[in-house]
């Protein structure tokens, strides 16, 4: 569906991931021109809608195309942390609230412990249920003679190398040796019910303990199955290797007999146990000469690759043994088997292991937990109208020139096209194409099969830059050139934002209005530009982020006029300017606004300028303008009288150096305040803090 | 011997040539001012960059060292000079390409401010608008109609103007020419003896600064520049123009400096009344930029309860303790009391002369004690000299030497001046008095005063017949009280008039109130009762005024310190987190904003930290100028394309173009996130901006700039021409 211009014009055969052109593939169907009724078009005419309509998709696609390719290198955000994306994150959130770091230490030596008890304390307990051979096997032959294989049991040891070793130890401890029944009909009454009726071998417990000098390293169970005169055979893994090397006169490849063997792992090298209880059924292979695994790096990737046969066609007719693998902690009683728990390495481990032997048991526990996640899910977004399990069929329609041309693609599965991220629900996929996809316009039409989707060029889209800005206007000599740590600009993304979240419901994805678009603002805000000084227009360092030229609410050049503007008049004399200067810059700096602020104001200056009123002698005219203050009713004579006790105190204080003064006068200041702050806090403290605060308040107003 | 040319020829080459002369020396004499200024404003620039440079020094980083990136392919490229003289051999040097710096939009200079700055109209057109290297045609009827709006442009009568100055002293050197050439000539015609020639010279010399020169100059400049007048014009100019020297040095009105030496003893208004004139009683600054005039203390209306009369003694030696003390401190009480009584009647008396009217204050308690005092008026003295007292009370005050030994101390002038000044305060509590004056105790100040009760009623100032008006140089606010005056308010229309605060002692706050009929509120500046129905009562808020539940947001006022005590408006003055949400403009509660080239265009406003709805951003400040002015200069912002008016109310316009805040960069939008509203604060109108929806962190900022939430207010030039017609 994903146009393209180079790539392969037929869709349908399987692309590896990651390739170009490979939303191709996946069950998209290929476009169907201009409408579905239309007849046999001329060629032309479909040749030249294409190239409109790769004119107008082609170049958003392949950025986008590029962008899956780079997330997939180097993932920005992982797809499951979002918040329409949560059904892809397996972890739930319950478990992560009680967890503790404690916890984890517990959990390793709980696991550990489980472990020693598997290794210490149970016995393995196989119940042979039958060998399965359809396709090889003539029926008749099973009728006449052979009604049971000999099935021989080996346990395997492979043990820790030792310095005189050249390749590790192996060991075979032969568990024992049964009939098996061969082909038996499990759906007969006979066959199903008598579980007591099978062969069972028991592997007792102390064989896994540690043997000898030797470490074991691993443990392997070693089916050998020998039927008549056709034998089969095949050994797995280094322990053929080890085998061939080692055992080279073995006499099962001399006899010639047929033997079928396979191999299972019990415990790991990393003493992991591999076989839970369960059913288990093994796939046999046939011991032969053309048999490639005579390499010492042979991975079950390779030995896969050589088998003719697909792994899981070797279950439907190849030759497999099928048993019941139980642990017990007694040798008769099968039912108090310890019940093994998957371990959380377990899965991906016995994903790697499925492809030799294969089990059945992850298979089952896969299957239970998606039907889990699944009833999350619903739960979790009841308002979601429940998508058709079966067959969804979503037809993307992307409109092109100027809307006057669309074609209409389908795909059945939640795969996004652009970066075929599966979504899994339509409402995330929706979501998904809407955020990430923003060079596009989606619009959800609901459809009786599935959904519509109409896709179309987003005209408005808004491709500026959102980096670091001093990156874009490269101030010169600022971000080569450190010298040592220097700040840099603050980029902001907002990374954890919690928006008021409407409920999750396709109708957001219906056509919107102009209004409803307003809200779609972007979440990428903050402070990523570059800003000026508004006093010189050069471009601000991060350093100065902080600093707010508009602080200060008297510039210079207006400290400037005001004492110009009073020393312009002609009939004030020098004592009154003064004052009135010194006064209006006291106004203006600290920005006096009320009426019975004017006390404080008057005591304020007088505690700050007394040493300069005196030193300038200007002490009559500072009663003057108190005076004046007065009979504009801001000051009380109590002000006049304390700021002109103050004012007496500095003067008599100035009969010594002058120079001291100002630091002396500020002392003063202080330990008054001081002074007032203990007489206030001392009786507060013994009564309740509310009063305390109060009397607080009181002083700093 | 060359023939002498005709006298009044010469005469007028001689003005001519001294005329070019004196012009010469005037443009040397201002070239070496504006290069003193020059170099001086260097000196200042030079030590800023000093320390801007230190700034930078220890900010850690270094600036680029030169080529290093260019690369060796940059440096093999050479620039060569060749000139086509041998022996001149081809200079070359390595090229240095700089990178390339983005370049930033176009920003004209201007003032930062976070308060409104009043300004007088202009009538003089500074500068002719640039309007591009071509001038166009209709630039050219641009500039044409634009000059036609204004008195004239600046310097435009350069050529050819005579100043006063120039005219001075250009007689001043003819008048020395002629005493040179009245010799020569009589040297040629009589050779008269040379001894009285030496004589009469010097006799003519030291006379020469009183006399007025001879006609033939006037004759000459008057032929020279006929528009300035005939002969006898400038003859009587040039007599004025000797005279005022003398007045300049010794400026009438001012009273000498109650800290200096010269102080004198003068009446206490005379004593307060700079501080009293110049005191903004809204801005509580002297001479502020934002009212053109500021009333005078309303002294009535000053709280009687607060003069507490200290009836204990201060002291051993108080006065209180001297007999007959009492007796008198109390009769004067009632005396003072009966005395304001009346001054208040007085006050009404005055304010229905027309005269007396613009300048009630000061002139109201001259008046007070020539009416009141009416049997003792014969005495006072009636010249404008009576200024200054009595010749004693002119001698300079001598701290050291003057001792409070002396009972009977004599009293400098600076020391009887404060003694009036405080008992108009203070009245009869000599204790406190004493103390404020410091140098006299209250025995020393009681006698004082039974003194002064005495000569109370003999010779008293006069000085308040005389509106005084302090006087700025080159200043006038005559331009703005028409401005204000004239817009007549119109009560059928929703207009919104700038407050003034009404002064009218003689009836209550009626329809004839200024305020009442400019709709606006009597304010605490008024000189009303507290009682008058026409004040604002404030509000009884506990919670945040912002919703229409608090009177002073639905009047769209500001929550008045001085009224609003419940709201948190009065209270925390230190801190930026104040309780009530409707006082931020005259806190100054702005969000920080910052500066960056917009995404619309030119520069835009940007704010640095996230905001809610309806909360208050900044302030849009700049020149508060009249709707005149207004429009005058809206013409040239409009050729410009770029305004940065905003209309206040109907007198007045804010314009950010030469001073303002961050906020003027924030551009139009008819889709904003920002709306600005003009709210009353404390008396003046002033303009908020404020959050239309929740703004994000370095968001740019936008409001509509025609529509704000006040309605009344138009555009400039656009909606208000249509309203006139």
């Amino acid at each position: 569906m994903a146009p393209h211009r180079h790539g392969p014009s037929a869709g349908g055969h399987p692309v590896t991931p990651g390739g170009a052109g490979g939303a191709r593939a996946n069950g998209l169907y290929p476009p169907s021109s201009s409408s579905s009724d239309s007849k046999k078009p001329n060629m032309q005419v479909v040749q030249a809608d294409h190239e409109l309509f790769l004119q107008a998709f082609e170049k958003p696609t392949q950025i986008y195309r590029f962008l899956r390719t780079r997330n997939l290198i180097a993932p920005i955000f992982l797809h499951r942390t979002l918040t329409y994306m949560s059904h892809r994150n397996s972890r739930k959130k319950a478990k992560r609230k009680s967890s503790k770091v404690d916890n984890l230490l517990f959990r390793v030596e709980k696991m550990q412990g489980d472990q020693e008890m598997h290794g210490l304390a149970s016995n393995l307990q196989l119940t042979f249920t039958g060998f399965f051979h359809k396709s090889g096997q003539p029926s008749q032959d099973c009728e006449n003679e052979q009604t049971s294989v000999s099935l021989e049991v080996l346990l395997v040891k492979v043990c820790h190398k030792k310095r005189k070793d050249v390749s590790c130890p192996v060991k075979q401890v032969p568990a024992g040796k049964k009939q098996v029944p061969l082909n038996p009909d499990l759906t007969s009454p006979s066959g199903a019910g008598h579980f007591g009726s099978f062969p069972s071998l028991l592997v007792p417990s102390s064989e896994f303990e540690t043997s000898n000098s030797y470490t074991v390293k691993s443990y392997s169970l070693l089916f050998r199955v020998s039927a008549g005169k056709r034998p089969y055979g095949i050994q797995n893994e280094f322990y053929l290797c080890c085998q061939r090397y080692k055992r080279r006169s073995s006499p099962l490849r001399e006899d010639g007999e047929n033997t079928l063997v396979a191999q299972m792992t019990v415990f790991d090298k990393n003493r992991r146990l591999q076989l839970l209880d369960g059913d288990y059924e093994v796939s046999m292979q046939e011991l032969t000469q053309q048999c490639p695994l005579n390499n010492m790096r042979a991975t079950w990737e390779t030995i896969l690759d050589t088998k003719h046969m697909p792994p899981l066609k070797a279950f439907c007719d190849g030759p497999t043994l099928r048993f019941t693998l139980r642990w017990t902690s007694e040798v008769c009683d099968g039912s108090t088997a310890p019940v093994a728990k998957p371990l959380a390495t377990r899965n991906s481990d016995a994903n790697r292991e499925s492809s030799g032997p294969t089990d059945r048991k992850p298979l089952h526990a896969a299957v239970k937990e998606t039907i889990n996640s699944d009833k999350v899910h619903t739960r979790a977004r009841e308002h979601v109208p429940a998508e058709p399990r079966p067959k969804l069929r979503i037809f993307y329609q992307f409109q092109y020139n100027n809307n006057s041309r669309q074609q209409t693609e389908a795909r059945d599965d939640l795969h996004c096209p652009w970066c075929t991220l599966n979504c899994r629900k339509l409402y995330s996929l929706l979501k998904h194409l809407k955020l990430s996809h923003p060079r596009f316009v989606f619009n959800y039409v609901p459809h009786p099969k599935g959904a519509k989707i109409e896709v179309s060029i987003n005209e408005s889209y808004d491709g500026s830059y959102a980096g670091n800005p001093q990156d874009v206007h490269g101030q010169p000599g600022f971000a080569f050139s450190r010298n040592g740590p220097v700040k840099r600009a603050a980029v902001t993304h907002v990374l954890v934002c919690r928006p008021k979240r409407s409920k999750p419901s396709l109708s957001e994805f219906l056509e919107c209005e102009d209004g409803e678009r307003q809200r779609l603002r972007s979440y990428v805000g903050g402070l990523n530009r570059l800003y000026f000084r508004s006093d010189s227009c050069v471009p601000r360092p991060p350093q100065e982020m902080d600093v707010d030229s508009e602080d200060e609410r008297d510039p210079d050049w207006l400290k400037e006029k005001t004492a110009k503007q009073i020393e312009d008049f002609t009939d004030v004399n020098e004592g009154e300017k003064e004052i009135m200067k010194l006064w209006n810059l006291h106004v203006m700096k600290h920005g006096f606004i009320a009426d019975h602020q004017m006390n404080e104001a008057c005591l304020l200056f007088t505690e700050l300028h007394c040493a300069h009123l005196v030193r300038q002698n200007l002490r009559r005219n500072f009663l003057l303008h108190l005076v004046s203050m007065h009979d504009f009713n801001l000051v009380n004579t109590r002000t006049i009288d304390q700021a002109m006790a103050r004012l007496e105190a500095a003067a008599h204080g100035d009969k010594q150096p002058a120079e001291e003064d100002e630091a002396e006068e500020e002392d003063e200041w202080e330990t008054a305040e001081e002074f007032q702050m203990e007489t206030d806090q001392e009786p507060s403290e013994s009564e309740d803090p509310n009063r305390w605060q109060e009397s607080q308040s009181r002083v700093l107003n | 011997a060359p023939i002498p040319p005709p006298p009044v020829q010469r005469w007028r080459r001689r003005v001519r040539s001294e005329y070019m002369r004196l012009r010469q020396l005037k443009r040397l004499k201002k070239a070496e001012e504006v290069k003193a200024v020059f170099v001086s404003n260097r000196v200042k620039i030079e030590k800023q960059t000093s320390i801007l440079n230190g700034e930078w020094s220890n900010l850690r980083i270094q600036s680029v060292p030169l080529s290093s990136s260019d690369g060796p392919a940059a440096t093999k490229k050479m620039c060569t000079v060749e000139s086509g003289f041998p022996g001149f051999k081809v200079q070359a040097v390595a090229m240095r390409p700089l990178s390339t710096v983005t370049g930033i939009p176009f920003m004209y200079s201007w003032s930062p401010l976070q308060h409104n700055f009043m300004v007088e109209d202009e009538t003089f057109l500074h500068n002719i608008p640039y309007m591009g290297d071509e001038v166009l045609e209709q630039d050219e009827a641009f500039l044409e109609e634009l000059i036609d709006n204004y008195d004239g442009v600046h310097g435009d009568r350069e050529g050819g103007f005579i100043s006063d100055e120039i005219f001075k002293e250009l007689v001043e050197a003819l008048n020395q020419y002629s005493d040179h050439e009245d010799e020569n000539e009589e040297e040629a015609a009589t050779a008269a003896p040379t001894e009285k020639k030496e004589a009469e010279r010097a006799i003519r010399r030291s006379s020469t600064e009183g006399k007025i020169p001879s006609d033939k100059i006037f004759t000459a400049i008057a032929s020279m520049f006929p528009y300035k007048g005939t002969m006898e014009e400038l003859k009587e100019k040039y007599k004025d123009l000797l005279e005022p020297p003398s007045l300049v040095k010794l400026p009438p009105l001012c009273t000498p400096n109650v800290d200096g030496p010269f102080a004198k003893s003068v009446q206490r208004e005379q004593s307060l009344h700079s501080f009293h004139t110049l005191f903004c009683r809204r801005c509580f600054k002297y001479d502020c930029f934002l009212h053109p005039f500021h009333a005078t203390p309303n002294v009535y209306k000053r709280k009687s309860k607060e003069i507490r009369m200290e009836t204990d003694p201060c002291g051993a030696d108080c006065f209180l303790l001297q007999k007959g003390a009492k007796e008198f401190v109390d009769q004067n009480m009632l005396r003072s009391q009966r005395f304001r009584k009346r001054r208040r009647h007085q006050l009404q008396q005055q304010q229905q002369r027309p005269a007396s009217a613009s300048c009630p204050g000061p002139s109201g308690f001259a008046e007070e004690s020539k009416d009141g005092e009416s049997d003792h008026e014969t005495t006072s003295s009636s010249d404008g000299n009576s200024r200054c007292q009595t010749p004693t009370k002119l001698r300079p005050v001598d701290d050291e030497a003057e001792q409070p030994a002396s009972c009977a101390a004599e009293w400098s002038g600076a020391e009887e001046s404060l003694f009036r000044v405080l008992h108009g305060t203070y009245f009869n509590n000599f204790c406190s008095i004493a103390r404020l004056i410091g140098t006299k105790n209250c025995k020393e100040v009681y006698t004082f005063a039974v003194k002064e009760a005495l000569i109370h009623r003999v010779p008293l100032e006069d000085g308040g017949i005389l509106p005084q008006k302090k006087k700025r140089k080159h200043r006038q606010a005559a331009a703005l009280l028409t401005a204000s005056a004239l817009s007549i308010p119109d009560n059928s229309s929703n207009q919104v008039y700038n407050y003034q605060p009404c002064d009218h002692p003689d009836h209550p706050c009626d329809s004839t109130c200024p305020c009442v009929i400019t709709q606006n509120f009597c304010e605490k500046f008024c000189q009303c009762e507290d009682e008058c129905q026409n004040r604002f009562p404030g509000c009884r808020c506990k919670t945040q005024c912002n919703t229409k539940q608090c009177p002073c947001y639905l009047a769209v006022r500001e929550c008045d310190p001085d009224l609003c005590m419940t709201c948190g408006a009065a209270e925390h003055w230190d801190s930026k987190v104040v309780s009530c949400k409707n006082c931020s403009i005259q806190r100054g509660l702005k969000k920080h904003l910052l500066l960056a080239p917009s995404d619309v265009a030119g520069w835009g406003t940007f704010i640095k930290e996230p905001v809610q709805k309806n909360e208050f951003i900044s302030e849009y400040c700049g020149e508060l100028i009249s709707q005149e002015e207004a429009d005058r200069r809206g013409r040239i912002y409009d050729k410009y394309m770029s305004s940065f008016l905003f209309n206040l109310n109907n007198d007045f316009v804010v314009d950010a173009t030469r001073k303002g805040n961050k906020i003027r960069f924030a551009n139009h939008s008819v889709n904003p996130n920002c709306y600005a509203k003009v709210v009353m604060v404390n008396g003046d109108h002033r303009i908020g901006i404020f959050a239309k929806r929740s703004i994000m962190q370095g968001e740019e900022l936008f409001f509509d700039y025609r529509y704000s939430q006040a309605d009344a207010l138009k555009y400039v030039g656009i909606e208000r021409e249509v309203d006139m017609s």
